[in-house]
C-alpha cells in the first residue's frame, strides 16, 4: 500500500478472545502447555482476530492482542526483572492500603486475584523481544499495514515500581522510567525494522493521574497506587517518559492513547472526564499521533482538543467498544464533521475509543458486535472519502 | 483550642458530633465498615485488612493454631469491651468527667463448641453469653459513673450487633 | 506424620478432635474465651489483652481517634471473617481439599450510627446487615466448594453469635 486514503480505518489493539485461547493462556500461566505449545494455538487465535478486521475494512490493523493476558503485564513474558505478583503478595508493603480496598471492591475480586507486573531485579529484554514475535506473524498473514500497541513507558514505570521491591535494583523510579525509555525505543526501531507501521504507546494510567485522585471510581492497575505525587509532576514525568522513548526515532508512525480504562461494561465503574486538564501536556508529547476517546460521553466534547492539537494526527474514537448498539455511519460522519471545523482532514485516522478486550477475562463486546461497528466505521469512511476526496 | 478533657479537645468533639449530625454523607459513611480477610496459604493463619491497618488472627496451639495472635471469638468479646470503652470515653467527655482510669474485663460463653468442630449438632456454636464488667475511676459521683455506663450499654454499636440478631448475608465466588 | 493439607497434619488434626470429644474439660476451657479492654489514658486509645497477646483499638480520625488501629465494629467484621476463613480452612483439610487461595470480604451496615453518637434515638446503633463474601481457589469441583462453604456458615461461632441474640451482662465497678 503506498498511499493511505483520507480517514484510515484502524483500531487500539485488542480482540475478544475465543474461550480456546483462554483456557490455553491459563494453562501457560499454570506452567502446564509450553511457550511454544501456546504460541500455536494463539497463531490460530490471532488468524481469525485478522480475518475480522480484514472483512470489516480495517486499514491498518492489529493482532487482537491474543498473546497477551491484558494490555501491560504481559511484559512479564518478555523482559527479564520483571515478575508478575498478586495484590496479595504485595499489599503488605503499601501505606496506603485502604485504596487497594476500595480497588478490590469495585472490580469485585479478591486480592490474590489481580496481578501486577512487579520490577524484582535489572531488566533485560528476551530473544522474542516486548513485540517482534507478535509483528513478524502478522507481517507473514496479512497485506494490511500493521500496528504494534505497546504499553507506554510511564504506563510501565508507575505499575511496576514497587517500593521495597524495586528500589533494591533501581535506585528510583526515575532510573527505571528511563530504562523503560531505552527498552521501548529500541523496541520501535526493531519494529520498524521489521515492517510495523505504527506504534502506539498505551498511557490510560494519564487519566488516572488526573481524575482518579478522591474519587470513587478508581484504577484498573493497582501496583500503580505506589506512587501517588502532585497530578502536575506525575503528568511532566510522563512527557518527559515519552519523549525520551521517541527521541531520534524516524520511518515509523508513533501514537500514544489515552482512555479511563474500558475494561469493565458497568459504566460507574469508569473514570470520567474530558481532556481539557491532560491537553497541554499531550500537546508537548513529541509523537505524531494521540489515540483519544470520543464516542463515550465520559470522555468529553472534541473542543478541548481545538487549541492543543497543532500538527499532530487524531486518532478519533468515533464508537464505544462497549456497547451492543452499533454506531450508525451517519452518526461516525457526523463526529468527524463536528472536528473538521478546527482539523484538516488529513489528520484523522478513525478507530474505536479502545480495545474489545483489554483484560483477556473480560471481554466488552461480542466478535460479531466488534465486527460491526469496525464495518460501521469502514462505510463511514468510504462516506467522508466522497465528500472530502481521496487524498 | 478548647479544653482537653481525657486527652480530647472538647470544643471540637461537639463540633465533630454537630457536624456529623448534619452531613447526610458523612453519616452514610460511618454507617458503613469493611474488612478483609486473607488466609495465609498454611494452617490456621489469617491477617484481616481493615483500612490502613492489618493485623493476625490465628488459633491457640492446643486448637492446632500457631498462636500467632487472638482468634475470631476471641476478637468479638475484644471489640465489645473497646466498643464500651469508646462509648464510656465519649460519653464522659461530652458531659465533661474526667476519667482517670478505664478497664473492661469480659468473659464469653459458646453454647456448643463441638458444632462448630463437626463432633455434635446440638444447640449452637455462637455465644450464648457474654460478661462484660467495666472497672471505672474517674471524677464524677458514683449516680454519674452508673448514668454515663447505662447510657453507654444502651448506645454501643457493638452491644446492639451482639443482642439482637444480625443479618449476615454470606456468599462463596469459586476463582480459578 | 500423616500427610499435609493446607499447612495442617490430618492426622494429627483428626486425632485431636477425637480426644476432643472425649476430654469434658478441654470442651469447657474452649467454651470460655476471656479478653480485657484498658484506656490508654487519652482519647480514643484502647489496648485489648488476649491470653499473651494484646492489640490496639482506636478510632479513625475523621471521628476524632488516632486511626492507631482499627475500632470495635471493624474487629467484629474482621472476626466474622476470621471465623468463616478458620472454618473453612478446617472443613476442607477434614475432606482432604487442597485450598490454593481463600478471601473473605466483609461489609456491614449500621443501622443508624447517630444514636451512638447521641444524636437520634430511632433505630438502633447495631449491624442491621453483614455481607461476607467468600473467593475460594481450591482443588475441588464447585460444588464441593459451595457444601464446604454451608458447612462452613452453618457451624461458625462468630456467625452464630451474630445472627442470634446474645445475652450481653454489662456490669460496672467504680474504683477510686
Amino acid at each position: 500500500m503506498s498511499k493511505l486514503p483520507l480517514f484510515p480505518v484502524t483500531v487500539v489493539g485488542s480482540w475478544p478472545r475465543p474461550r480456546w485461547l483462554l483456557e490455553a493462556l491459563r494453562l501457560k500461566r499454570e506452567g502446564k502447555i509450553s511457550q511454544e505449545e501456546f504460541d500455536s494455538i494463539a497463531d490460530e487465535a490471532v488468524l481469525l482476530a485478522v480475518k475480522y478486521q480484514e472483512d470489516a475494512g480495517v486499514e491498518i490493523l492489529s493482532d487482537g492482542e491474543q498473546r497477551r493476558d491484558n494490555f501491560y503485564s504481559f511484559v512479564a513474558d518478555k523482559i527479564r526483572g520483571i515478575e508478575l505478583k498478586t495484590v496479595a503478595e504485595i499489599v503488605d508493603l503499601v501505606p496506603d492500603k485502604s485504596r487497594f480496598e476500595t480497588v478490590l471492591r469495585s472490580l469485585d475480586v479478591p486480592a490474590f486475584s489481580i496481578r501486577n507486573p512487579v520490577v524484582t531485579s535489572r531488566l533485560e529484554v528476551g530473544a522474542r523481544g516486548i513485540a517482534r514475535d507478535e509483528a513478524s506473524f502478522l507481517k507473514n498473514h496479512t497485506r494490511a499495514l500493521i500496528k504494534i500497541p505497546l504499553p507506554g513507558p510511564y504506563l510501565l514505570t508507575r505499575s511496576s515500581w514497587v517500593p521495597g521491591i524495586s528500589d533494591k535494583h533501581y535506585r528510583s523510579r526515575e532510573e527505571l522510567g528511563y530504562e523503560y525509555a531505552k527498552i521501548l525505543r529500541d523496541e520501535i526501531i526493531a519494529l520498524r525494522d521489521l515492517g510495523v507501521f505504527f506504534v502506539q504507546l498505551d498511557e490510560p494510567v494519564l487519566s488516572e493521574v488526573v481524575y482518579g485522585p478522591d474519587q470513587s471510581q478508581q484504577t484498573f492497575m493497582c501496583a500503580a497506587l505506589f506512587s501517588r505525587r502532585n497530578p502536575r509532576e506525575e503528568l511532566e514525568f510522563a512527557v518527559e517518559l515519552i519523549n525520551e522513548t521517541v527521541k531520534g526515532v524516524s520511518g515509523i508512525k508513533v501514537g500514544i492513547h489515552v482512555c479511563r480504562g474500558n475494561w469493565s461494561r458497568r459504566e460507574d465503574a469508569l473514570l470520567k472526564g474530558d481532556y481539557v486538564p491532560l491537553m497541554p501536556y499531550l500537546a508537548e508529547t513529541k509523537v505524531e499521533q494521540l489515540v483519544l476517546e470520543f464516542a463515550t460521553p465520559r470522555a468529553g466534547d472534541v473542543e478541548a482538543l481545538r487549541d492543543y492539537i497543532g500538527d499532530k494526527e487524531l486518532g478519533f474514537g468515533v464508537v464505544n467498544p462497549r456497547t451492543d448498539e452499533v454506531e450508525k455511519p451517519s452518526e461516525i460522519v457526523a463526529r468527524v464533521e463536528k472536528i473538521l471545523r478546527f482539523m484538516d482532514p488529513g489528520k484523522i485516522y478513525l478507530n474505536p475509543d479502545c480495545g474489545f478486550g483489554t483484560f483477556a477475562e473480560a471481554p466488552v463486546n461480542t466478535p460479531k458486535t466488534a465486527f460491526n461497528k469496525l464495518r460501521s466505521m469502514r462505510i463511514a469512511a468510504e462516506e467522508l472519502r466522497r465528500i472530502y476526496g481521496e487524498r | 483550642m478548647g479544653e482537653m478533657i481525657n486527652g480530647i479537645d472538647v470544643e471540637k468533639l461537639r463540633e465533630l458530633l454537630k457536624q456529623a449530625g448534619e452531613n447526610r454523607e458523612f453519616v452514610s459513611k460511618i454507617n458503613k465498615w469493611s474488612a478483609r480477610v486473607r488466609w495465609l496459604g498454611s494452617g490456621f493463619n489469617f491477617r484481616s485488612y481493615v483500612r490502613n491497618h492489618s493485623f493476625l488472627i490465628s488459633e491457640p496451639s492446643e486448637l492446632g493454631g500457631p498462636d500467632s495472635s487472638p482468634n475470631a471469638v476471641e476478637y468479638v468479646i475484644s471489640a465489645l469491651g473497646a466498643c464500651y470503652a469508646t462509648g464510656f470515653i465519649l460519653n464522659a467527655t461530652k458531659r465533661g468527667v474526667r476519667v482517670r482510669n478505664l478497664e473492661i474485663a469480659l468473659e464469653g460463653e459458646i453454647d456448643n463448641i463441638l458444632v462448630f468442630l463437626g463432633l455434635s449438632s446440638e444447640g449452637h456454636p455462637g455465644y450464648k453469653r457474654i460478661y462484660a464488667k467495666a472497672y471505672v475511676d474517674a471524677e464524677a459521683d458514683e449516680r454519674t459513673i452508673k448514668e454515663i455506663w447505662e447510657e453507654t450499654v444502651r448506645t454501643s454499636p457493638v452491644g446492639n450487633t451482639l443482642t439482637r440478631s444480625v443479618e449476615v448475608i454470606p456468599e462463596v465466588k469459586v476463582v480459578r
